[in-house]
Parts: structure tokens; C-alpha cells; sequence
């Protein structure tokens, strides 16, 4: 049971005293009367644990729990990284990213971007020592926050296949690409640079540096500056959801100004091109804001500055604090306002936190934070998702915990679910490649906004059991399930789709822990004419797309897959969610009423070649002409009856039930305009062949 | 919309009216301007309409001269072009071609009959012409009043309800039937009983006895009632089905009998008997052809639990809808300046208590048919 390390422990040589009243001068700690270790051995096992060697240990934490996701993970990161160098840089971004089979469950990945580059020096603390960036240490808007991905992704690629990271990085077209081979010292959190003798390798930027990375199987795609990482890990490739395919689809529905170019394993390749060619504005750097700091942090800024006065530490340290300001606080908190801000006791720190509290200073600028803007969110979530309508609300800036965040949301209603939109060949390769164990799970767990009653719904169609394994379906059998993917009404108990986004990088997992999702579901979409069971995310032909962006996004863990639940944040998505709820709401009384003079149209008209038919039979009349008479009069009665009265009374005309008076923010696509449908009714098969001419408005 | 798949002989229904027998070319020729009424409103860019005449109690007058129920003139126009009239509109004009039809081919047939002549899927829907047989009834009752044609006319018919026996020789569709040689089971009558289908030939009966239902008239018969006192005996199976009725019209006002009824004394059992003697309500438009205001109210009445001596067992308590039935018939026109009539009604709502006819099995089998109606007939003890 004992002993480590070799130490035996005798009782006698060893006696250590314990006070005890009822039992003298010995104490027997264990049953077999042993001590297992005395605080000098215990000293001699504690010590420094790096932050790399917690992460490798811990790599759940860092979003790398599964093969599947470490994959994700690994693009994410690199992606993030690539976006934000460009941004920041001022280039439109272009990302390239290849996965590469290079053995069972074994990937390589590549993801190069045309960004500003990355300086020699820096490439190996970038790729090669977690928590170095240059994003910690600042508040500004940016995907990447704490500087741990994208060489956590090199120690996990490390770990699990002993390849190291490989970096290109070029900083100028007539520069030299810079090469290195890197691995993460997880003891001592420091890089480890393999090439070049320690050195890494220089790439002259001629014909023989591209003779010579073709020679060495360096890859490359030819551009003037930009950085390239290539990792090797083990891990899964999947389609479906949480996919890697479904992340770059989502990182290009919130970046409308980003081009990305996509190879996945087995050679297809995807681009995903930019919607405009405006960059968002650069975000601006700022200091904290008073309302958001710690008791902690305050006493650890109050240590270490440089200021010479408690006013001017107040002033310097944070954002929106005036001389004026600073005098208040220093006086509610009875301090001096020229006393040394080093030589604060912890009861005047802690009355100085307090004084802050109770101060009222202006909330932080919000020029800080830039939104993807309603018109870009209203075109990307067109481009992405095919639907009837769209809404978008961007909310003004708002702060929580002295942090500027802007929430804005886009909503798409209608339409074809994604699963409907699936070919004959994808299908068949997702099924080939599921792990689900029966058809039921499958289902639920490949395709967005597929509950399990719909799954039930496509299975019954299809008359296979829920049970049955996905590979073990006959040719026939997977026909019969395709089809009745294809023909089910999934509308009808479909529930809303939910992209999550924060500061344009889109979170896939951990939904339910997640304070957007638990406020979708808080909201009442009923008043909006969805059906919503309570505390259930509603059903409906349904796309949400949420995005919030600050300065500090309040994640819940270093994986950042979920926000945490501040009450300004859920304020401002509640807020958001009614202002799109308005608007779709409008919309779908709209149709209602639209769906209702049309069945009354179709009524009419379906009744009246029964009345032909009849009164032909009766009195010599010829049946059809009759009919042709009639219809010209139902179009003429029911034209009257399409003009429909607003609230005030006033005439509704076609031209002006568009966006305006949705209060903007909304596009509106309608498969086929009013009149068509009047047109004697064609036969159903028709009517799919038909092309649904579209006619898109924007506001 | 696409062409209906022609059924062979019903896109040929229109016919010379003038080669159709009197009685049909009248009709045919109303359903012919109710058609035109269509084509000329589609002709004129109108959107066609038919004024109804309502059938609800609101339009219905009791005409005292004349003694029975009669129709206003309030109508309901009923549009194609409105959501909620288009599918009876289009059922109405179904009706009149299904009965142009008939007409045309010199055939009849039942009301279910004509519901499953129309019933059809509508083109290009999964909507069906009419849902169930109440629907189409209603369509007919529709054509009636538009028309102002009865039933037998438009050469639809009931089912056969209600029997007769007695003194009478009449000739049915050609076939001679001595109504004093029909066994037990009676002459069963048919729903049409107009002169076409049905002449008298030869009477010795001196009244009509209508009786409630079967086994009363059964019980009549077997004591050979009709012929003792030289009469008709016929029966409704309750409320007494058109033919019926239209019959004891015929034989009242052709062959001038008197008729008395024998009903229950419940509010059922009047409300049978102001249907023979006024008309009903829903059917207010056939009154002048059937209703018998000479008709008398034979028993059973109110007061005789008392008069016959019965046996408490025989009574049957009135319920809440009884009584709420008993007052509403107190206060029909017909009945509310009547005093015997108001004052028989208050004595049931007093009892407390219905009687069947058959109670008064409980003092003989054959009490009912050797000492009560012969007494009452005696007596001239009745309602009127």
C-alpha cells in the first residue's frame, strides 16, 4: 500500500505527535500503524507545473476531447489565426485550406492565408509556446483571444503523431519565405525549432527557393505575403454536423468579405467566395473599462503601476474615467486622491472597488466593436440558406462588466431544410461513413434542425425499422430512405436551427450550455407565430443566426464553444430575437392572408367547373365556354378581394407590402407572384417543374 | 381546368321538354330557367346568385283562413363568389342537373340514390361534392323551395314508410290492390303517390283512423277495426314520412273522408298531429299539398289516466325536454287560441306524466280497439 519513492516509515523511528485528549501521547494515523508521508517528502514531489504540460493533460479543455473534433479544432484555429492576421493587416482575407488523409484516422492539415506574414523571430513563440500572442494583453475585438490554439493544435498534432508543426511564413514578395519545423517543449512550454540546425531555414524568393520547396515537399500556393501551417494529428473525418466542411460554410456566412478555399481528403474541393470586397472596419484597442474589473485585478493593476497618483492611476488605467471622475471616486472612497496607488492597504483597495461600483461613469465607447451590419447578414444568410424570408436586427452597443458587445441577429423562415437539399451521393457517402449505431440516431445526429420526430416521420415513410444499423441497408433500402428524406413534410416538426457566432467565428458545440441558445428558448417566438413548446427551442422552417461581438467574448471555458449567461448579454439577444420576431411575425400574417385569398381564389375556381359541368347538362349551353366565362369573373371578383386594408384603413398595394414597412432589415423572396397562381390550376407535376421565378427584395 | 371524363349519357340530359309528359315538363322547364339564370348572369360578367326561399321558423306564417303552415317570402341569396356559399351553390345546381336527369330518362330514385349519383372527387382536388347524404338532402330541399316543385316532381322518393288497410280499392302503377285483402302486413305506401302513380278506383270507407305506429295499427287490424266500422287504417312508423301524408290528403280531399289520429299523449304525439293538420315547419313550402286542417285529435289525451282508470305503472314521467316541448307547442299559432288545446297541454305538463297508446293494453288487449275508439268516436270526444 505505501511507500513512494523508497521511503520507508517506521512508527517508532518516526513517532509524530497529535494532540489528542482521549488518547494520550501516540497516535496510530493508519490502521496498519504506518504514516504515509511527512510534508518534506510531500515538498519534494510539488513543484511548477508548465502550462503546456496542464493543457496536454487537459486537452478537453482546449476543444481537442474527441479525434472528430480535434480535427475541427485544429482548422479553427488556424483559420481564426489567419483571418485576424489579415484583418488586422488591412488585406482581404484568403484562406486555403486542405485536409489530407495521410494514414488510418491519420490527417494532415494546411491552412494558408495572404496575410501581412509573420517576422522570423516571432514564427517559433507563435507556433511553439502556449499563451504568447498578442491578443491577451489587450481589449479589442478579435476571433483569437488568449493566444493558446493554434499551438495547442502543434503539441496535440505532437502528441498523437510525433510530427511537428511546419510553418511558412513570407512577409513581402522579393522577402524570404521563412521555413520552420517546430515542436512544443511541454515541460518547459518553450519552442523546439527541428530545421536548419535550430536556426529554421531561409526560402530566397526566386525560381530555385520554389525549385527548392518543390525539391523538399514544402508546400506553397505562390502569393506575396501570407503565412502557411501544416500540422499532422490523428484524428476523424466526418461530414454532417460539426463538421469541418459545415465550420467553413458558417465562417463564410459571417464573413461576407472572406474567400475561402476548401480540399477535403477525398479531393473535392469548395470555394466559398467573398460577398463583398469592404473589409469591416478596423476595431480600436481600449483600455478596461472601470465597471468591469475584479477586486483581484484592481489590487494587481494598483501593484504594478507606474502612475503617481491614485487619480492619475484611474485616469491612465481605464476608459472613461475624467479628472472629475477620478476626483468622485477618490472621494467615495475617502481616500486622497494624490496618494501613492502602490501603498494601498487591501481595506482601501477594497473601498476604492466599492467606490467604483457606486460612481457613475459613462459606459465605454463602443467604436471598439463593429457588427457584420444588417444589409451583409441579410446577403450571406441568403447565399446559405434558401428561404422565403429574411430578417435581420443589429442592436446598438451595449456593456456588460464594463466590456462593449454588440448583439445581432438574422433570421431566415421558409424554404427547403437542408436535408432535402442532399444528393443522391453525399447521402450516400454520409451513410457509409456514420458511426451512429442505428438509422434513428443517424438521422438526428448528421443533419441541422432534424428532431427525432422527424426522423420517426422519415423512417415510417420509408417503412424501415429505427433500430437498424446505417451500414447494414441494402441498395433498395437506402433508395426507400432517400426518398422518403426527399418527399417527408419536415416542416412540421422541424425546430429552429440556431448558428451561434461570436466575433464572426461560429461555435459549434455545446449549444445547451450556451447563454444564446438558452435564451432563444427563454424567448416567446409563439407571439410571432411559430409554435414553441415552453422552454424548447420553437419549430418551423427556421434559421438563426446570432452573433455577438466584443471585446472580450465571456466564454465558458478555453474551448470557447458557449457563452456564459450575463444578464446584459441575454437582454440584448432577447431585445434582438423580438426585433426579427416582430418582423416575422408580420411576414407570416402576410403570407396567411395572402395563402388565404389564394385558397379562396382556388375555391372559387374549383368549384366552378362543377357548376359548368351541371348547368350544361341542364340548358343547351356549351360547358366549356360557360367556364371560361366564369373564371373571368372570379378574377375580377377576387381581384377586388386581394385589395386588403392595413390596421389604418388604407388600401394595401402590392408595391408597398415590401420591406419598408417592415421597418427595413428584411428580404423578402417570393417563389412566384401573386397573379400566376390564378391561373387555372395546373397540375401538381407541373408545378415542380416549373422553375419558381424569383423576385428578391432587399431593404 | 381539365375536361370531367364524360359519363356516356349524362352529357346528353338536355332534351326537348315538349316531348316530356305535362307533369315533368313543368318541372323541367323551371330547372332549365334556373340553369339559364347562370349562364346569363356569366354572360353579362355578373357573378350568378340564388335567392332561396329561406326555410327557418322565423319565415314560416300560420295562414288561420287557410288553417296551415305557409311559407314567407324572405329569401336567402346564396353567391357563388362567397367563401361560404360556393360548395352549396355548386351542390344546389348538382341537384338540379341530377334531377334534369331523372327527368329526362323517366327514372326516380331515392335521396341516397341521388347522393351517390353526384357524389364524385372534384377535378384536380381530393375535395368531394358532397361529404355525406346530409348534404345533398339539404341541396334537395334547396331545388324544392328554388323550384317551388315538390320532391315526388324532381322524380326523387323516400323510403317506404307507414301501411294501410280498409275499405278502400286503389291502382298502383297499373296494379289493382283491394287494400281489404292485404293480410296482416297492409298495403305498404310508397313515397310517391301522386294521380300518376296512384288513382282511386272504389271506396265504402266512411273515415280515415291514423294511427301512431306499427303495433298499434297492427293491433287495429287484427281486430279487423276497418272492418267493423268501415274505414282506413293507416300508420306513419311516427312521424309520417311524405307519402303518407300526401296520401291522407289525396283520400281526404278527393274521397271526403274525415281523418282522426290516434297518437301518444306526449308532446311528440302533438307535434305528429300538427304536422298532419298544419304542415311542418321545414317543409312549410308543401303545406297547400298536404296539409289537413280538418284533421281531429283523437286521443290519448291527458285525462284519461283518470277517465280509463290506468294503472300508474303505465305512466312515463316527462323529462326536462319534454316539458320544454309541451310549452313551445302551447304557444304555436295554431294552437295558442285554442282553450281545449291549452288547456289539454297544462293538464300534461300537471299529470307530470306521458301515456302510449298501447297503456291501454293494460286494462285489455283489445280495449283499445272495442271500447275506446269506438266511445270517443261515439262520443265526438276530441281535439280539434
Amino acid at each position: 500500500m505505501m511507500a513512494t519513492k523508497g521511503i520507508e516509515i517506521s512508527d517508532n523511528k518516526n513517532p509524530t505527535k497529535w494532540a489528542s485528549p482521549s488518547n494520550g501521547d501516540e497516535k496510530k494515523p493508519t490502521s496498519d500503524g504506518k504514516l504515509r508521508a511527512t510534508a518534506q517528502v510531500l515538498a519534494a514531489k510539488q513543484r511548477e507545473i508548465s502550462v503546456s504540460e496542464f493543457f496536454a493533460k487537459n486537452r478537453h479543455l482546449l476543444g481537442f476531447d474527441n479525434p472528430r473534433k480535434a480535427l475541427l479544432t485544429t482548422v479553427k484555429e488556424a483559420v481564426d489565426n489567419a483571418l485576424d492576421a489579415c484583418e488586422e493587416a488591412g488585406i482581404l482575407p484568403e484562406v486555403w485550406v486542405q485536409i489530407q488523409a495521410t494514414g488510418e484516422n491519420r490527417f494532415r492539415v494546411d491552412v494558408q492565408d495572404n496575410g501581412p506574414g509573420i517576422v522570423k523571430k516571432q514564427i517559433p513563440l507563435i507556433f511553439g509556446k502556449l499563451l504568447y500572442g498578442s491578443k491577451f494583453h489587450r481589449l479589442r475585438m478579435s476571433r483569437g483571444q488568449q493566444g493558446i490554439g493554434i499551438s495547442a493544435a502543434g503539441m496535440y498534432g505532437l502528441l498523437t503523431t510525433g510530427k511537428p508543426v511546419k510553418i511558412v511564413s513570407k512577409i513581402a514578395r522579393d522577402k524570404p519565405a521563412h521555413y520552420y519545423e517546430i515542436q512544443i517543449d511541454t515541460k518547459r512550454n518553450v519552442p523546439e525549432i527541428l530545421n536548419g540546425r535550430g536556426e529554421g531555414e531561409d526560402i530566397p524568393p526566386n525560381e530555385a527557393g520554389r525549385q527548392y520547396m518543390e525539391k523538399q515537399g514544402i508546400a506553397w500556393i505562390d502569393v506575396d505575403h501570407g503565412t502557411r501551417v501544416t500540422i499532422e494529428l490523428e484524428g476523424r473525418y466526418q461530414r454532417g454536423r460539426g463538421s469541418v466542411e459545415e465550420y467553413l460554410e458558417l465562417t463564410a456566412l459571417a464573413n461576407p468579405h472572406v474567400t475561402i478555399h476548401y480540399q477535403d481528403p477525398e479531393g473535392h474541393e469548395r470555394t466559398f467566395l467573398r460577398l463583398t470586397d469592404q473589409l469591416p472596419p478596423e476595431p480600436k484597442e481600449i483600455k478596461p473599462h472601470p465597471y468591469g474589473v475584479e477586486l483581484g485585478v484592481l489590487v494587481a493593476m494598483l501593484r504594478e503601476t507606474e502612475a503617481t497618483t491614485l487619480a492619475r492611476f484611474l485616469k491612465e488605467s481605464f476608459s472613461r474615467v475624467s479628472d472629475g471622475i477620478a476626483q468622485r471616486i477618490c472621494e467615495a472612497a475617502k481616500l486622497g486622491s494624490r496618494a501613492n496607488p502602490r501603498r494601498l492597504s487591501q481595506q482601501e483597495a477594497e473601498a476604492l472597488y466599492q467606490a467604483i461600483q457606486q460612481t457613475k461613469i459613462p459606459p465605454p465607447a463602443t467604436d471598439c466593436v463593429w457588427p457584420i451590419g444588417e444589409q451583409l447578414l441579410l446577403r450571406a444568410l441568403h447565399q446559405m440558406v434558401p428561404a422565403e424570408f429574411y430578417a435581420a436586427a443589429t442592436r446598438p452597443p451595449a456593456v456588460y462588466r464594463g466590456n462593449p458587445f454588440i448583439v445581432e441577429v438574422a433570421l431566415a423562415y421558409g424554404g427547403t431544410p437542408p436535408i432535402q437539399r442532399i444528393s443522391r451521393e453525399a447521402f450516400e457517402d454520409l451513410l457509409a461513413e456514420t458511426d451512429a449505431r442505428t438509422l434513428r440516431q443517424f438521422l438526428a445526429a448528421t443533419f441541422d434542425g432534424m428532431g427525432a420526430s422527424a426522423a420517426d416521420k422519415i423512417l415510417q415513410e420509408a417503412q424501415l425499422p429505427r433500430r437498424i444499423m446505417p451500414g447494414n441497408l441494402d441498395q433498395e433500402q437506402r433508395s426507400r430512405l432517400y426518398e422518403a428524406i426527399r418527399n417527408v413534410d419536415l416542416f412540421e416538426g422541424q425546430t429552429m436551427t440556431v448558428l451561434r457566432y461570436a466575433n464572426r467565428v461560429p461555435l459549434l458545440f455545446q449549444a445547451g450550455a450556451c447563454a444564446i441558445t438558452q435564451t432563444v428558448m427563454q424567448t416567446n417566438w409563439r407571439l410571432y407565430g411559430l409554435e414553441q413548446a415552453r422552454g424548447a427551442l420553437p419549430t418551423g422552417p427556421v434559421t438563426l443566426m446570432v452573433h455577438i461581438a466584443s471585446v472580450w467574448v465571456p466564454f465558458t471555458s478555453e474551448s470557447k464553444e458557449a457563452i456564459a449567461a450575463y444578464p446584459e448579454i441575454q437582454k440584448e439577444l432577447r431585445l434582438a430575437f423580438q426585433a426579427v420576431g416582430r418582423k416575422l411575425g408580420m411576414y407570416l400574417r402576410r403570407r396567411q392572408r395572402a395563402q388565404h385569398e389564394g385558397q379562396r381564389r382556388n375555391l372559387f375556381l374549383r368549384y366552378l367547373g362543377e357548376v359548368a359541368t351541371a348547368v350544361s347538362m341542364i340548358t343547351p349551353v356549351d360547358r366549356d365556354q360557360l367556364y371560361e366565362k366564369l373564371v373571368s369573373v372570379a378574377k375580377r371578383k377576387t381581384a377586388q378581394a386581394d385589395l386588403e386594408f392595413d390596421e389604418h384603413g388604407r388600401p394595401i398595394t402590392p408595391d408597398q407590402q415590401t420591406a419598408e414597412d417592415y421597418g427595413g432589415g428584411v428580404l423578402v423572396v417570393e417563389p412566384m407572384a401573386f397573379g400566376e397562381q390564378s391561373e387555372a390550376l395546373p397540375p401538381p407535376e407541373a408545378l415542380q417543374n416549373q422553375p419558381a421565378a424569383e423576385s428578391v427584395s432587399y431593404s | 381546368m381539365a375536361k370531367r371524363t364524360p359519363k356516356t349519357d349524362l352529357e346528353k340530359v338536355v332534351v326537348n321538354p315538349s316531348r316530356l309528359p305535362p307533369e315533368d315538363r313543368r318541372t323541367f322547364e323551371r330547372l332549365q330557367r334556373l340553369a339559364q339564370k347562370v349562364v346569363s348572369a356569366a354572360e353579362a360578367g355578373r357573378d350568378p346568385v340564388l335567392d332561396v326561399p329561406a326555410r327557418t321558423l322565423s319565415n314560416v306564417q300560420y295562414n288561420a283562413k287557410r288553417g296551415i303552415i305557409e311559407m314567407g317570402s324572405a329569401t336567402n341569396r346564396r353567391q357563388l363568389f362567397n367563401l361560404n356559399q360556393a360548395r352549396s351553390f355548386m351542390q344546389t345546381l348538382l341537384v338540379a342537373s341530377g334531377a334534369a336527369r331523372l327527368i329526362a330518362q323517366g327514372k326516380t330514385t331515392s335521396l341516397r340514390g341521388m347522393y351517390y349519383l353526384l357524389k364524385h372527387t372534384i377535378e384536380g382536388t381530393r375535395e368531394e361534392t358532397f361529404d355525406d347524404q346530409e348534404e345533398s338532402d339539404s341541396a334537395i330541399e334547396d331545388l324544392e323551395v328554388l323550384l317551388n316543385a315538390l320532391r315526388e316532381e324532381l322524380h326523387l322518393y323516400a323510403k317506404n314508410a307507414g301501411a294501410m288497410v280498409g275499405e278502400i280499392v286503389l291502382v298502383d302503377s297499373g296494379d289493382v290492390i283491394d287494400c281489404s285483402r292485404m293480410g296482416s302486413g297492409g298495403y305498404s305506401i310508397p313515397s310517391i303517390v301522386e294521380p300518376e302513380v296512384i288513382q282511386f278506383r272504389r271506396c265504402n270507407a266512411k273515415f280515415i283512423l291514423h294511427v301512431e305506429k306499427d303495433t298499434v295499427w297492427r293491433r287495429f287490424n287484427e281486430d279487423k277495426f276497418w272492418k267493423k266500422h268501415h274505414c282506413i287504417l293507416t300508420h306513419g312508423g311516427g312521424q309520417p314520412p311524405r307519402g303518407v301524408r300526401r296520401l291522407l290528403y289525396r283520400m281526404h280531399h278527393e274521397l271526403k273522408l274525415p281523418v282522426y289520429c290516434l297518437l301518444d299523449n306526449d308532446p311528440w304525439g302533438y307535434y305528429i298531429y300538427s304536422v298532419i293538420k298544419q304542415g311542418s315547419i321545414n317543409l312549410a313550402y308543401e303545406s297547400q299539398r298536404m296539409a289537413i286542417p280538418a284533421a281531429r285529435f283523437l286521443g290519448l289525451r291527458a285525462k284519461d289516466y283518470e277517465e280509463c282508470g290506468l294503472s300508474p305503472s303505465v305512466r312515463i314521467a316527462l323529462n326536462e325536454t319534454d316539458r320544454r316541448r309541451a310549452k313551445q307547442i302551447a304557444k304555436y299559432p295554431w294552437f295558442a287560441n285554442k282553450k281545449e288545446w291549452q288547456r289539454e297541454i297544462k293538464q300534461l305538463l300537471d299529470n307530470g306524466f306521458k301515456l302510449e297508446v298501447e297503456a291501454l293494453i293494460s286494462k285489455d288487449i283489445s280495449y283499445v280497439t272495442e271500447e275506446y275508439t269506438p266511445k270517443r268516436l261515439r262520443d265526438r270526444d276530441w281535439l280539434d
